[in-house]
């Protein structure tokens, strides 16, 4: 690519000195105190090593509990959400039915109401329908806040399938199902994993409404990361925390071609 | 080969098909619909009713623990729990910080985005990969650790003022004011902005640029007249996903910011909670509810208006 | 090829936690299981843990007992809003018994299950004035609030509460109070410098019953709490959010003095996180506030039997020495004749059965709310 303006070499690299102390600052001073016994201010170094802080959150039983229900629930509510929300936004996107971008703002809007003056509403709710303390129930709640990645962004997703292509296989005697596996479906699959991707952070981040349905029986991560952030000293707050990332970085690793391949953007257009 | 891939876009990209709206489409969508409806709509309808006044049936449970709970005076119900928080000095002072806390951080979140992304489109290469993966990397950290991170980074002990004290400086312990918040939003804001507009960036023609470049405009008028144009949608879109996360946040004013005034979200919790006010609560709920309402019907305008421009529809 | 990679991931993620274990506990089928829920500070979570409910199956081998445990009632909305709802439907609350501050709330509410006193024989060594402000919550540990000081830069800790502000403002910046709302021992601090301005009948309201009329007369308290934003840790009229934060300061010398709990500080001081050079004392005139812990049985819990059997054990000689002595340090709440004499050494000189009490909920929660709209920031 040709470019006619240079930016100053220096003005680049202290950006990025900037941004690498921005963001990465906060991270890396709290992981190391993962590996430290004791470290005051205004020491640039602490006072000792240790892996101490490691065993003492592996050995805590309730903590493996609710990492293991973490793991095996979120992926859980993700299927459930693409099976409700997929042919959803295949229609959104490729249909035009009434009442389209109500359901939209519809759907947005609910997603950010404050979660909290909705307890007992939905502490009754849940009651009336049997579903508290229950396996569904915590699936439900996590579901209704994949809602939104797993509608809008598969469909402008398939919104945008070339439908001359569709057209070509159909006349050259494929069936209906065969043209959509082979053409609609993998032409909007990169859009469906950002969704996938969204939605597990979603899911797996949920901590108030599973807390309200899902105690005492089923206990999620981040309901323990919040207990021990808050009182622990700081280094088991340190180890949980990079336990805690390496999911979403081994998830957002696989996704990152497809997220930053201009994906996302067209996640968002509404037609 | 470009023009006939940009024409197939064209076409694919107008409005769905069917000029005549179908029930088939309504059904497919009817499942996330009725969710959201059931578990959702419901619970909102209700609290508005508590809001109101309406004390008995579904409100029974919350009006036997709360305190301060007006009941209703007419067939409507009551405003005089809007009347409490609206007299409030709180309400007045968090909604004011609220508003600039999320306007500033907005601002910043898009200046960045749309220079780191600029900056990538026109000139490329290593460094500006670097700069957008730093940019996301925020992605992946749960929000309950970014808190956390930033709280002990900028904090009282922390690494900021650990530095600045070894130069014989003393750096401002930045926790427990609204600077902190920004800082905090705008961490967490980042990375989803970033990708948004880069993607938008990335999908602007070079043969618009190069073309451009060719009559001899200069970067400013490029970036003025072909770049921001082109990717004004998903621009809008970072920011209004931006506003509304920001101005419901509870975990990053609650761990960074001042005791009072604080943000709404966490004022709402202040208010369920420690105050057991739940009716003035939920009438605080209400209006961060109909702010993100706004923010929705907002883009959602913008796009048809950008759709029809685009010939779209 | 992407996708291939992510559905291999993803198989070997689920396989992996498969193999690891089904993760939802098994739900005990015996009916015999006490469902325990603790909202407060780790402290008494390891009470709970370590000490109460293993003695308490050495008793009654019959029964389970089943901990759930929320840190310093972070999730005190959700639980309060389930309990409700589960005695105004008749369902399930999946709790038996509940240790935390909102039992008194589910008390006035007429949410909790009030035994015979013959089911809780043990009930009648209980002070009647600390069991009529539980609101039908059961007492069964007390703890006061105390202010702890660095004492290697405090020689004389200050004897009275004038004393205390005299210091405070002689000192800018090294005392801290949590803030009321999120923590009880700097709720502490808010409602005796209030208090210092009320009459002794006053007070006594406030803390027997809902007393809105009373409330104008916080203002003076009120005022002088605001003159100190100046004054305390900051110096900017913020304040930590909870308990624990007002700790950690003490503790890594942020400041030099701060109100703690007795126990949590007891049991920060075994635990090694509390150097030991920071002390603790009592002030006077007034005194800061203290007083019971309750428990409470929701009237919808499956287990009622079960709940009052450990209730009740929970209020014997026997287990009120192990709250005594151990890592908790807590006040009991039977009479000290009743007890161990060795234990009771440590409360030599403190006048435990007739601690200064803190307000009613309701009046508390104003109070909360009173402070958070005159003090901070202000």
């Amino acid at each position: 690519m040709r470019h006619s303006l240079r930016l100053p070499r220096l003005l680049l690299n202290l950006a990025i000195a900037f941004m690498a102390l921005f963001i990465l600052g906060p991270l890396i001073w709290l992981a190391a105190h993962a590996f430290v016994s004791d470290w005051h201010y205004p020491n640039f170094y602490p006072s000792g090593f240790t892996f101490h802080w490691w065993s003492r959150v592996f050995l805590d039983s309730a903590l493996s509990t609710a990492m293991r229900n973490s793991l095996i629930i979120s992926p859980i509510v993700v299927l459930c959400s693409m099976v409700i929300c997929l042919p959803a936004a295949y229609a959104v996107g490729r249909i035009n039915f009434w009442g389209r971008r109500a359901f939209m703002i519809g759907i947005f809007s609910a997603n950010s109401f404050p979660k909290i003056g909705l307890f007992a509403a939905i502490a009754t709710l849940y009651y009336s329908l049997n579903l508290m303390g229950t396996f569904v129930g915590v699936v439900i709640i996590q579901l209704l806040g994949t809602i939104i990645y797993m509608t809008w962004i598969p469909a402008a997703a398939f919104a945008a399938v070339p439908r001359n292509l569709e057209e070509a296989a159909r006349d050259a005697g494929a069936n209906k199902f065969t043209v959509f596996r082979t053409i609609t479906l993998r032409m909007a699959m990169p859009g469906i994993l950002v969704a996938i991707v969204m939605s597990f952070l979603a899911a797996f981040d949920e901590a108030q409404g599973t807390y309200l349905v899902g105690a005492p029986s089923i206990f999620t991560m981040p309901t323990e990361m919040y207990s021990l952030v808050q009182n622990y000293p700081i280094q088991v707050a340190a180890v949980f925390s990079l336990l805690l990332t390496l999911p979403s970085v081994l998830l957002l690793s696989l996704a990152r071609k497809h997220i930053m391949g201009g994906q996302l953007a067209e996640g968002f257009q509404l037609k | 080969m470009i023009s006939v891939r940009r024409k197939v876009n064209r076409e694919s990209s107008r409005a769905p098909h069917g000029a005549r709206p179908s029930l088939s489409g309504f059904a497919l969508a009817l499942p996330p619909l009725l969710l959201v409806v059931v578990f959702v709509g419901i619970p909102i309808l209700i609290g508005l009713t508590f809001s109101l006044g309406f004390t008995q049936g579904p409100n029974r449970v919350i009006s036997l623990i709360g305190q301060q709970i007006h009941i209703k005076s007419h067939w409507w119900g009551t405003f005089a729990a809007y009347s409490d928080v609206l007299h409030d000095s709180r309400f007045l002072g968090d909604l004011a910080l609220t508003l600039v806390v999320t306007s500033i951080s907005t601002v910043f979140v898009i200046a960045m985005a749309l220079g780191i992304a600029m900056y990538q489109r026109l000139i490329g290469g290593k460094k500006a990969s670097v700069l957008v993966t730093l940019s996301i990397v925020p992605l992946f950290v749960p929000v309950v650790i970014s808190a956390w991170a930033i709280h002990t980074f900028y904090g009282g002990d922390g690494f900021m003022r650990t530095l600045f004290s070894h130069l014989g400086i003393n750096f401002p312990t930045l926790t427990s004011t609204p600077v902190a918040i920004v800082i905090g939003s705008v961490w967490t804001a980042l990375p989803f902005s970033i990708l948004m507009i880069s993607s938008g960036m990335q999908a602007i023609p070079n043969a618009l640029i190069e073309a451009a470049r060719d009559c001899g405009a200069p970067t400013p008028k490029i970036i003025s007249n072909i770049l921001i144009p082109l990717a004004r949608t998903p621009i809008i879109i970072a920011a209004s996903f931006t506003a509304i996360g920001i101005l419901g946040s509870y975990t990053i004013p609650l761990f960074l910011g001042p005791n009072q005034p604080t943000m709404l979200g966490v004022e709402i919790s202040n208010f369920f909670g420690a105050y057991n006010r739940p009716q003035q609560s939920l009438v605080m709920a209400f209006f961060v509810f109909l702010a993100a309402s706004g923010i929705a019907i907002l883009y959602v305008w913008q796009n048809i208006k950008s759709a029809r421009e685009s010939g779209r529809i | 090829m992407l996708k291939k990679r992510i559905m291999q991931s993803l198989a070997l993620a689920a396989i992996a936690a498969l193999g690891v274990g089904v993760s939802a506990p098994a739900s005990h089928a015996v009916s015999q299981t006490i469902q325990v829920y603790i909202s407060a500070d780790t402290n008494i979570q390891d009470l709970w843990n370590k000490t109460l409910i293993p003695a308490f199956k050495a008793a009654y081998p019959d029964y389970d007992v089943n901990v759930t445990f929320d840190l310093h009632g972070t999730h005190d909305a959700q639980e309060t809003a389930k309990i409700t709802a589960a005695s105004v439907l008749h369902k399930n609350p999946g709790v038996d018994l509940i240790d935390g501050g909102f039992v008194t709330t589910l008390g006035a509410a007429g949410l909790l299950y009030h035994p015979n006193p013959g089911l809780l024989p043990n009930i009648a060594n209980v002070n009647k004035a600390v069991l009529k402000a539980g609101l039908g919550g059961i007492p069964y540990r007390a703890s006061s609030v105390l202010l702890a000081y660095n004492s290697k830069n405090v020689a004389t800790p200050p004897a009275t509460l004038d004393d205390l502000l005299t210091w405070i403002k002689a000192h800018p910046g090294k005392f801290t109070y949590n803030a009321p709302n999120g923590g009880g021992s700097g709720y502490s601090f808010v409602q005796t410098v209030v208090d210092k301005y009320l009459s002794d009948a006053d007070r006594t309201a406030l803390v027997a019953g809902a007393a809105p009329s009373l409330e104008s007369k916080w203002a003076q308290g009120l005022e002088t709490l605001r003159q100190l934003n100046k004054f305390t840790y900051g110096q900017n009229g913020t304040y930590p959010a909870n308990n624990a934060e007002t700790l950690t300061d003490l503790a890594t010398g942020l400041v030099d003095m701060g109100t703690v709990w007795s126990d949590q500080f007891a049991s920060a001081l075994k635990a090694g996180t509390m150097p030991a050079n920071i002390k603790v004392t009592q002030i006077s005139n007034p005194s800061l506030t203290g007083g019971a812990s309750y428990l409470g049985i929701p009237n919808s819990s499956t287990n009622k039997v079960g709940a009052r059997l450990l209730a009740n054990w929970v209020l014997s000689p026997a287990a009120q020495n192990l709250i005594v002595s151990g890592t908790l340090n807590g006040f009991p709440v039977i009479p000290l004749s009743m007890l161990d004499p060795k234990a009771t050494v440590a409360f030599t000189g403190v006048d435990i059965q007739h601690l200064r009490a803190g307000y009613i909920s309701a009046n508390a929660n104003d109070l909360k709310s009173a402070w958070a709209s005159a003090v901070p920031g202000k």
